[in-house]
């Protein structure tokens, strides 16, 4: 089910973004999960990372700002020379943030309907440059064909998604370098964020490392389910023609150790494949075979039965708890 | 002391449906001498055993004939202060004693001191599907149903006929029904999978088998569409889909609807494949 503007709710997964990006033109870029920020070795095999994309739920009372300062730091940056959008609609939050990441990344490449996007809202105020991504029916197409409520032939209430899936119920951040800056783009700020610059041996991601760090320590602990992502640009190729040289160079450790790395990095884009394939999949004859199946065999009643049984269980630890918090 | 031949059901799970089992049997209401109490029980004629022995207190429970099911001479034992229920097929071939012993039970179910009435003489002509049985003389003593068999009766027939889940919610999640673990029947079942694989993706790669579907199963994808699925069921309003699965329209007025109308497609894919179902034997 979309809301009135047609958008989809979708995961916030990197392979449905990596789908995304594919699906725009934008061929050498990857979207990857980056579990630390604090592993150089990491870091280095990821590279180059173009942006990051800090997604947060708080979970807490309150107000997340207090007093209009901005929490994690930094400064309001009313010239930001770059590319930033509002988010005007829910469910494009994750869409908008990548593309205020890759909007910012010089020279990558994008197909012909980005393209004349970008071109389109240049000049715009960010709240201008958010609807006009909303309004772009090739982006809202391809964010759509990648949500498993969209491919489904029901109009579905998006509060049955799991709420740790639940797209709008996280916040998005995108940490992009522009200009020797390192810039924090928030669609539901009111305008760009400048962190500073880097100098010495660092790099924009140290400054990116310290930002972020800051930002969740101003959380109390535990209050904050956090995700970071990484914009990069796709290693494959560059890992399989580097495999081609050491062969033909004859150096069988290098070889092999890059033979390694790309089975584990094709192994991935093979479960994503699958994952994604099942989203846009209509399941209804799969669940009908399935129960059908079940019954030939004659475990359907058993199941049926065991499934009560969670549910009444699940409503007993439910009244009990309520209970409790009663007490 | 009443005693009639009566095989057992086995309930399938939580639901209305029952099937016979053919095993030849004896349901005995007598008042023990030990602890001075009605006991309800089934011996086994063909071990000798008694393989369910119920004690019963005064209008505790009631034996009622389970109308929903045509043709057949099913009864339960139903409870008035649990959801537990015994059902049994009469297996005596005199089909025009069935309303004497049940009345005669409910009359000690309700009163141990209750004193049976006797059945007519046996019918010589067994009951033949062509004729309805001649009507049973009116049995002696109380001849209205007690008040608390028809409450029993009228709370059967409800049940029967309810739809599953309460205002509270529904009383089950299709993502419990479909699971690594209750498909483990299925997954053992090569010739039924065969018939499974083609409804997956096109694009999916991967091998078609059993560990594939263990995968597809647990992916978020799919638990949002059984999610979606359960959703639109439940207002009542899927007739068109249902049909193009092959299943009666009224399998989409519901998830119980649902979920029964597959086990009787099944059921009768089964016996089409095996050209007619067991004979339950009467003597």
């Amino acid at each position: 089910m979309s809301d009135e503007s047609g958008w989809s709710l979708t995961e916030s997964d990197p392979a449905v973004f990596t789908a995304l990006l594919q699906s725009l033109g934008c061929s050498t870029l990857i979207v990857d999960d980056l579990w630390t920020l604090d592993d150089p070795e990491l870091l280095a095999s990821l590279q180059p990372i173009h942006a990051l994309i800090f997604l947060f739920k708080w979970i807490g009372g309150g107000e997340e700002e207090e007093g209009g300062e901005l929490k994690g730091g930094g400064r309001y940056d009313e010239d930001f020379p770059g590319f930033f959008a509002h988010q005007v609609v829910n469910n494009a939050c994750a869409t908008i943030a990548v593309l205020n990441g890759v909007f910012n990344v010089p020279s990558v490449p994008m197909g012909a309907d980005l393209t004349m996007l970008r071109e389109f809202s240049a000049g715009m105020d960010p709240l201008m440059s958010g609807y006009s991504i909303t309004n772009s029916a090739p982006v809202r197409n391809a964010h759509n064909a990648l949500s498993s409520t969209a491919n489904s032939p029901f109009s579905i209430d998006p509060s049955l998604h799991d709420q740790n899936e639940k797209e709008d119920a996280y916040h998005f951040v995108v940490y992009v370098p522009v200009a020797g800056q390192l810039y924090e783009l928030d669609g539901l700020r009111r305008a760009p964020v400048a962190h500073g610059g880097w100098e010495g041996g660092e790099g924009w991601l140290d400054v990116a490392r310290r930002t972020i760090q800051k930002r969740i320590g101003s959380y109390p602990p535990g209050s904050l389910h956090f995700s970071l992502l990484a914009v990069r640009t796709d290693n494959l190729p560059g890992m399989e023609a580097q495999l081609g040289k050491a062969r033909a160079a004859g150096e069988e450790g290098v070889a092999s150790d890059l033979a390694a790395r790309i089975y584990t990095e094709k192994s991935k884009r093979a479960q994503w494949e699958f994952e994604n394939a099942l989203r846009r999949h209509n399941h209804v004859g799969l669940i009908h075979s399935l129960l059908l199946g079940l019954a030939k065999a004659g475990g359907l009643d058993s199941a049926v039965g065991k499934a009560r049984q969670k549910m009444s269980e699940r409503r007993e630890k439910a009244a009990k708890s309520g209970a409790a918090m009663e007490e | 002391m009443l005693s009639f031949k009566a095989g057992r059901c086995n309930r399938r799970g939580e639901t209305n449906w029952v099937d016979p089992t053919p095993t030849k049997g004896l349901i005995t209401l007598e008042t023990s001498a030990e602890d001075g109490l009605l006991h309800f029980s089934w011996k086994n004629r063909e071990t000798g055993a008694t393989d369910e022995d119920l004690i019963l207190f005064p209008s505790e429970a009631a034996f009622v004939k389970v109308d929903s099911i045509t043709g057949g001479r099913v009864f339960v034992l139903k409870f008035s202060s649990s959801d537990q229920r015994y059902f049994f097929w009469m297996q005596n071939a005199d089909t025009s004693r069935d309303d004497y012993y049940v009345f005669n039970v409910n009359g000690l179910l309700e009163d141990p001191s209750f004193v049976p009435a006797d059945p007519p003489a046996p019918v010589l002509s067994v009951a033949s599907t062509s004729a309805a049985p001649a009507p049973a003389a009116p049995p002696a003593g109380p001849s209205q149903p007690s008040e608390e068999q028809l409450r029993l009766l009228r709370e059967l027939v409800q049940s029967a006929t309810a739809s599953a889940g309460t205002a509270a919610g529904p009383d089950l999640a299709l993502t419990d029904v479909i699971t690594p673990q209750t498909l483990e029947p299925l997954f053992a079942r090569p010739d039924l999978l065969h018939a499974i694989f083609p409804n997956l993706p096109a694009d999916l790669p991967g091998e078609r088998n059993a560990d594939t579907l263990r995968e597809v199963i647990q992916s978020s994808a799919f638990k949002a569409s059984l999610r979606g699925l359960q959703q639109a069921l439940s207002t009542g309003l899927l007739s068109n889909l249902v049909v193009s699965l092959g299943l009666p329209p009224e399998a989409g007025t519901g998830v119980g609807p649902f979920l029964r109308a597959i086990s009787e497609q099944a059921q009768t894919s089964l016996e089409e494949a095996e050209g007619g179902d067991e004979r339950m034997e009467t003597d």
